[in-house]
Parts: C-alpha cells; structure tokens; sequence
C-alpha cells in the first residue's frame, strides 16, 4: 500500500507544519516520536524498555513501577530501572515578552517556543521526570511547580498554550522565582532571545548552577535578526520600548551582523563560564536540534 | 517684467502635488515593529537628517521645474532699454549689403564684399555683428552675433541677384530689425548708392529708431547702355527697340535681333550721351505660335544683364465671332461694337454679324463666342442652344437692350429684374454713373476711365449667388456680371451696347472695355507677353486651369499644387497646358542701368539722418523700451532644474536603498 499521505517523521519537526496543528499536546507528541523514530535506539538517549537495575522503593516513588516478581520473591519492593530514566526534575522558564512576538516567517519565536517548551515537558514525562514551568516577562505570568504527577503534563501544556506576548523583559524576576521554590537539584531549560546584556543574565544564571541546577539557555532568533535584509531604510520600531530608529539597509547588512554575532558569541562565553549550556536556535529550523542538544546535555549532567 | 498670458498663472497650483505627495511620504515612512533596538547604532540620525535634507532638496527642484514650466507658458518678458547696454560700449553693427543688379557691374560687388568684410574686422571684439542682404527683399543673413568668422563666411556667400533696391522701402523694412535690437547699432550700407535707388521723398531714407548710419559707397559712376524696351507687332512682325545711354560720350552700338534662336537683322545705331534712340528693324517672320525674340546690344559694357531685351510674340490666329442684332431688320444697334471689334487686330477677330432672324440657322460652335446685343431676341429655343453652347467651353456676351422691360426673366441666365419699369428717364440730367470697378479682372485691368460714361437707362437684375458683380452702378445695381457655365464663360451686360441706353460707345474707353471683354471671352488669348521681374505670372491669367511653368534655365518652377510662380529670372518662361504653349518675357528692370551713384552730399545727408542712441539719451526724446522674452532662459533653467532632479532623485534613493556611502 502506497503511503500517500503520511509525513514523513523529519517533517513532522518543521515549525511551518507544527503551527498547523492547534493541539500543543499534540505537537508535543508529534515531535518526540518523530524524534525518538528517528534517533534508532542512541545508547545515550534510548526510551525503549531495557532494563538497567533495581532500585528500592522510596516514598514518592511511582508504585506503578515495583516489580511485584521480586517482592514475592524476596518480600521487599524493588523499582525496575530501565535506561534513560534519570528520575530528575526540569524547570522551563518561558520568556513571553513583546519581543517574543516577532516573526518573519511562519512561526513567530514565541509559537516556536511554545513547541520547544510542550517538547521538552513530554520528553521530560516520558522519562519519568517531574516537569516545571515560569512564562514570564516583565513580571511573572505564570508558574507550575515541578511534578511528575500523572496529568501534571496538562496542567503544564496548558499554562504554556496560554502564554502571549507581553510586555518586556525581566529575566531576574524568573530566576529570583525559581530560586524561591526550587531548592533541590534539577535541569533548568531557559528559552528567551535574550534581548539583555549578558552580564545581567549570568548574574542570575550563576548562583542556580552553584545550588547545583544545571542550565540550559535557549535563544531563539529570527533570521531577520541573524541576517536582517532590508531593500531600503526603515524605521525600526521596538516591540518592547516603542522606541523607533531609522536604519539603512547597509548598516543592517554589515554593522548589526557584527553587534549581534558579538552578543551571541558574548553570551555563549558568559554562559559557558557559569557552567550552563548555550544553544542558539533558529525558528525556521526543525525542532530536533533543540531537542537533540537538550538530550546531550541531559545524558552529560544526568 | 511682462506676463504675456497671465491666464497660466492658475498652472502654479500644479506644485501643490509635489507638496502633497512629498507630506505623504514624509508622514508615512517605511516603519516595521523590529524585536529590539538595542543593537541599533544612535549614529543612523545623522544620515536620516542627510537623507531628509535631500528629499528637501529634491522637493525645491521638482517645484523649481513646475515653477519654471508655468512661467514659459505665461511667456515672460522684460521691458530693457537698449541704451542701457551702452554703457558698457557695446554696440549692434548692422550691415547691409546691396545685392540689387546694378552692384554686378563691374567689379563692384568685389569691391563690396572687400569692404564689408574689412567692416567686420574693423568692429570691436565686444560689438556684435547682423548680416542682412538687400535685393527685392530683405534677407537676415545672420542674427546678431560675435561670431565674426561666420559672418566674414557670410559674406563671401553672397550674390548679386537681378532685382532692383529703393532705399526707402529698405529703410523701413529695417526698422523692424531695429526696433528688436538690444544694443545700440549703427546701420551700415554697402552699396553702389544708386541715385535711381533713391526715394522720391528723402526722409523716407530716415529709420524711426535712433540709430547711426555709415553708408560705405562702392564702385563709380561708369558709362553704361541699355536696351531699354522692345515694342513688336505679333500680326506684322514689325519690331523697333530703345536704346538709352547712360555715359558722358556718345557711343556707337550695334543691335542684332535673334528670331527664336537665329540672327535675322542688325542694325547700327549712334547714341548721344544721356539720351534715347528708337531702332526699327524690317518686319519679322514670325511662324506660328509662340515666337522668342531677343534683341543684344553690342559690344556690351559694364553691366551685361541690361545688354539684351528680350520679347514673346504670340502669332494669332483669327477668331471668328458671332454678334446677334437685336435690332429688327438691321445691326444698327451693334455697329459701334463691331467697329471695335475690327480695330482690334491685336486679337484678329473675324467678326460675323447677323440680325436676330439668322439666329436659328448659325451653328454656335463656329464661334469662339457669340454677343448677343438684345436679350429679347432669343426665344426659349435658343435659349437652349446657347446654354449649351457656353456650357461645353464657349463665351457669351448677352446685352440688355431697349426690349428687355418685354421680358419676365433674362434667357440663358434665368436673372430675375428687380423692376420691370428701370427708365430712370431719358435726360442726362438723370443719368447715372459708374460706382466700382473690379479692376483687378483681367477683363477690366486698367479701364478706371470708363467712370467717364453715362447710363441713362439700365436694366436692374436680382444678382445671384453665383454672380461675379464686375461693373456696379453708383446706384448699386450691377451693371456687368459673369457666371460660369459650365466650361466656358458668360457675361451678362445690363444696359444697351449702342447709344440708346448710354453714351459709352462714344467714349475713349470703349474700345479697351470691348478688348477686355473679348480677351476674356477668348481665354485670354491676347495676353501680353512681357511681365515684370519680380511679379507672379499664373496659370489662370494665360486662360489655363493646369499646366507647368517652366523657368528661363528649363527648370520647372511652379511647385506642386500651386498655381502662379514669382518671376524672378530673366528670360522666357514657358507656360505649358491646355493642348498650347505661351511663351512669356522677363526683362532686366530699367531703373538698375543708370549706374550715377547719389552725389556726395546727398550721401553726407543720408548719414546724417542717423542719430547715435547717446543723443538721444541726453535729448528730450523718449527712448521705447524694448521688451525681451524670457522664454529661452526658461527652457534652459527647466533643463537644468530637470537634470538636477533626476540626479538628487537617483541620489536619494541610493540613500533610500543604502547603496550610498
């Protein structure tokens, strides 16, 4: 039978077809099993049942998992293992600002984050790991705290599914969040385009990675952010400020491409520096680098 | 400052557009919402101001360009005075030069090329230089220029033509080319000062602007001889010439007569100095047709274009005519006309004249034309006949005689009579007289003397549309008519030809009126055949309505379509159409063979007619003011504004787009 109709699994990560789909549990569930079709069992980042080792129960465990064999066995509960399972937690922190909302394509970087952000909590679930969330702004617009709970996902999917664009942008506000509530060790996956100096980020950044969390930083871009191409001299209006200001298309052609490239390589240093991860994520590129990145990163710190 | 057509002034609201659309631009700028700003240089207002300083600019010219469209259709104009540009001792030199015959005489023209070219190089560097040639009319060789290289070229392209100058009638036509001057001039003649060239009344050698006059005299008074008119008889060859000296010395000369290119007679003639002498030759054989004759003075003189004479005989052929009695058993009523008719052996006309009761047995197409002396004796059947006699090409002539109150409307013609009872009595007392003249018909040409004639009795006919009124009364009413029909030619005369109705017969005029009237009729067969230089000969005038002129040199000379030429060589034209060929003489004009320049006072007087512009400035006349169009300048400043702005428009979208530095 011909297979007319069904999209290829690669394609199903491409953002133009994602924002098809009005379901962000849906685009979550899409994108990790074209991902997980796709990677042919990794040893690194396999999700098929293989067993790995016993574990004794402990208060909090899920009960689903106690291998009732070996209770009758030996009268003890135990907890199979299978690989891939870190039993950790991981904490998205959502910017949803004014900025977020540009676009030039079919996606804008807030869509593209939204399917980042309902990705990465799926995956999360799937492998068993409590899953967090802050959206935010300039304020706190919304918060989930970490839980593994069955339908927590929802409750998560949802909060992100509401997120619109705000106002600006206040990355201290998350973090002085997230370091209230969060005491224990866990993953923290920023996704912002980090419209900021990289000093004030890392300021934030760094006390989380000396309680022991471990930082991803996701920055969106646009590529007429990365490569802006103006035919003539516009007057760029800041989504954020209001502020306006005229530029030709010559200096956005030389001049920008080097102050953008020097903060990206700016906050990549910085990053590396405050022992977090820096990934640099282009809104029209299929999700499965994000996510690949985030697996490496998760297999190095779990 | 002047606004020749004001009304264009509305056009100025045209640079609202520009305005309106430059505020639109400007109030909707290309504006798109960017993530941030923060990465934007504060440097980029510098280059906004740059750009916005030129779409300023940009703007200025594109309203500088309407601007300056709407003042050339308003046409502008300042009021200068031309003395104001003295001040900087500049001045107009205007030089004319003489190409009127007599300057081919000798080495006359020569000595004035030589002289006007010294002219030139004698003019300052600053004064500008006009180069007008004189002839039969003035021709503006160059506007005024500094270019004096041109103009010596100029000049050295000059010719002597054949025509004859009156200063007087050049001087005025000067003055058109004067008033427009901008600089003071001074009118240089070039000329050979031909006393024969000056004006009856001396002041009309005056400009009526001020301005300086040098006459540069060229060539001397040298004797010289003409032929100066040839006179021959086409019906017995018979020729005499004149002979005029214009030399101090008596001279002996000899005449020698050409017959369409032959020698045929000499004769030999003694001339007296300053006068005339009449030469007759032995009667010509002339062939039939047109015949040329030349006759050449021997040895010639100084001036050879005045040694030969030249004259188209025309060998006529009989015309036989019909003229009707109207009288009853007898043409008493048109013996004064056939009288006429016979002395006219210019035209050879076989006069056949019957009374009304033979009318019926003539065939009409025997004749050239047929007069009818009273329009009562046709009946309607003859009516008939002579319609269609004159509508296939023949001439009527049709009288109104004594029994024409018997009739109700004139036969042929179908005229109604204004009054059948116009008796206006019988007493000279009561007569009355002739009010106009068409004397420009050919038929009438030169006949004011038939004013002297007396009408006692008429008859008034209602003209028509179709009427040519060529003879009115003084009453008003028409006295000769012609209507065409068909092809030929019919003229209805509405008083008697014999005494009973009016006493022309026995006027001097009669005669002339009766060839001019037969001349007509016949096609204008006894056309004479010598014009003046500089007239125009037509092809109607020779009877013929299509044809060729052909010019003295064979060339054709009548233009496509047209229908008379300006005779303007000496020679024979050639006039062929209609089946026949006229030959039709042009001769040297006399009044260029006496070669006596002006005497030297009379020269010194000429020039002090002249009055240099800084006399007048300091006397008490009013200068006019001269008004200048600024039209040129205009054009010039809309070019350029043009350029310009194609330029800064091109400009600034370069910074639009970036592309500028």
């Amino acid at each position: 039978m011909a297979s007319t109709g069904v999209a290829h699994p690669r394609h199903l990560l491409e953002p133009h077809v994602l924002a098809g789909l009005s379901n962000l549990e849906l685009v979550a569930r899409a994108v990790v099993n074209g991902f997980l079709t796709g990677l042919h069992r990794s040893p690194f980042f396999g999700f098929s049942q293989e067993f790995r080792e016993y574990k004794a129960y402990a208060e909090g465990d899920d009960p689903r998992f106690i291998d009732w064999n070996v209770y009758a066995r030996t009268d003890r509960t135990y907890i199979k293992r299978f690989l891939g399972e870190t039993n950790t937690r991981l904490v998205i922190l959502l910017d949803a600002s004014a900025s977020m909302g540009f676009g030039s394509g079919a996606v804008t970087k807030l869509q593209y984050a939204k399917f980042l952000a309902a990705t990465l909590a799926y995956l999360a679930t799937r492998q068993h790991d409590a899953v967090g969330l802050i959206v935010f702004d300039e304020d706190i617009v919304d918060h989930k705290k970490p839980s593994s709970r069955p339908g927590h996902l929802h409750g998560v999917l949802h909060a992100i599914d509401r997120a619109e664009p705000g106002t600006g942008t206040d990355l201290a506000r998350p973090i002085e969040r997230f370091r209230q509530f969060e005491k224990g060790r866990g993953l923290v996956a920023v996704i912002s385009d980090f419209y900021c100096e990289p000093e004030a980020l890392l300021a934030g950044v760094r006390p989380l990675a000396y309680q022991g969390h471990d930082v991803v930083l996701f920055q969106l871009l646009d590529p007429e952010e990365l490569k802006p191409e103006l035919r003539e001299s516009a007057l760029l209006e800041d989504m954020e400020s209001g502020a306006a200001i005229e530029v030709s298309p010559s200096f956005m052609r030389a001049r920008y491409r080097e102050k953008i490239d020097a903060h990206i390589s700016d906050l990549k240093r910085q990053a590396t520096g405050a022992g977090a991860d820096h990934v640099l994520v282009d809104i029209t590129h299929p999700l499965d680098e994000a996510l690949r990145s985030y697996l490496l990163f998760r297999h190095r710190r779990g | 400052m002047s606004f020749l057509a004001p009304a264009f002034l509305a056009g100025l609201l045209a640079i609202g557009l520009p305005l309106w659309l430059h505020r639109l631009s400007a109030e909707n700028p290309n504006r798109r919402p960017f993530s941030s700003v923060m990465f934007l240089e504060a440097g980029e207002p510098r280059r906004v101001l740059a750009k916005q300083l030129q779409y300023l600019l940009l703007l200025a010219f594109r309203i500088a360009v309407l601007v300056a469209l709407v003042l050339a259709f308003i046409q502008p104009a300042i009021w200068r005075d031309p003395a104001a540009a003295a001040a900087g001792g500049q001045r107009l030199h205007v030089i004319v030069v003489d190409t009127s015959a007599s300057m081919a005489a000798g080495d006359r023209w020569d000595e004035a090329v030589d002289t006007a070219i010294d002219l030139i190089d004698s003019v300052p560097a600053a004064d500008q230089v006009q180069l007008i040639a004189a002839g039969r009319v003035f021709e503006i060789v160059s506007s005024a220029t500094l270019d004096k290289a041109t103009v010596r070229q100029q000049v050295r392209s000059l010719e002597t033509g054949v025509f004859f100058v009156d200063f007087g009638q050049l001087t005025r036509a000067l003055d058109g080319v004067l008033r427009t001057a901008e600089l003071p001039a001074v009118l240089h003649f070039v000329t050979d000062a031909q006393a024969a060239g000056l004006p009856t009344r001396f002041a009309d050698l005056s400009p009526t602007e001020p301005v300086e006059i040098v006459v540069h005299a060229v060539g001397a008074d040298e004797p010289n001889w003409s032929v100066g008119s040839l006179f021959g008889s086409a019906l017995t060859g018979e020729l005499a010439a004149t002979v005029t000296s214009h030399a101090a010395a008596a001279a002996d000369r000899t005449l020698e007569i050409e017959l369409n290119g032959n020698v045929v007679d000499r004769q030999r003639v003694t001339l007296e100095p300053g006068s005339e002498a009449v030469v007759e030759f032995a009667p010509l054989t002339l062939q039939s047709g047109a015949n040329r004759v030349r006759v050449i003075m021997q040895p010639g003189d100084v001036l050879a274009a005045d040694d030969a004479r030249m004259l188209a005989l025309n060998r006529p052929v009989p015309h036989p005519v019909l003229v009707v009695s109207g009288e009853l058993g007898g043409t008493g009523d048109t013996r004064f006309l056939t009288e006429a008719m016979r002395v006219l052996e210019g035209l050879s006309l076989e006069v056949t004249a019957i009374g009304e009761s033979e009318l019926a047995e003539q065939e009409f197409s025997d004749y050239e034309f047929v007069v009818v002396a009273d329009a009562a004796a046709i009946d309607g059947r003859e009516a008939d006949r002579l319609s269609r006699y004159v509508e296939s090409g023949g001439g009527l002539l049709l009288a109104l005689g004594p029994r024409s109150p018997m009739l109700s409307a004139v036969p042929v013609t179908g005229h109604a009579f204004a009054s059948q009872a116009t008796p206006l009595g019988g007493r000279a007392a009561n007569a009355v007289t002739i009010g106009s003249i068409e004397t420009s018909h050919p038929a009438l040409a030169g006949l004011d003397t038939i004013r002297a004639a007396r009408f006692m009795r008429y008859a008034a006919v209602e003209e028509t549309a179709a009427d040519e009124v060529l003879i009115r009364l003084e009453t008003g009413d028409p006295l000769l008519i012609e209507r065409g029909l068909g092809d030929g030619r019919l003229l209805l005369y509405a008083s008697s030809l014999d005494r009973q109705w009016n006493d022309l017969p026995r006027e001097p005029a009669f005669v002339p009126f009766v060839a001019g009237l037969a001349d007509h009729l016949l096609g204008g067969a006894g056309f004479t055949n010598e014009a003046a230089l500089g007239s125009t000969l037509a092809l109607a005038a020779m009877g013929m309505s299509g044809g060729q002129i052909f010019g003295p040199d064979g060339e054709s000379v009548l233009r496509l379509g047209g229908t008379d030429v300006l005779l303007d060589q000496i020679g024979f034209y050639e006039l062929v159409g209609g089946g026949r060929t006229e030959l039709v003489a042009v001769n040297f004009d006399g009044r260029e063979s006496d070669l006596a320049p002006a005497p030297e006072q009379t020269l010194a007087r000429w020039q002090g007619l002249g009055r240099a512009p800084e006399a007048v400035e300091g006397g008490s006349a009013v200068r006019e003011e001269v008004l200048v169009p600024l039209g040129y300048w205009l054009l010039l400043l809309i070019l350029a504004a043009a350029i310009m702005e194609s330029g800064l428009g091109n400009w600034h979208l370069r910074v639009r787009r970036g592309l500028a530095a």
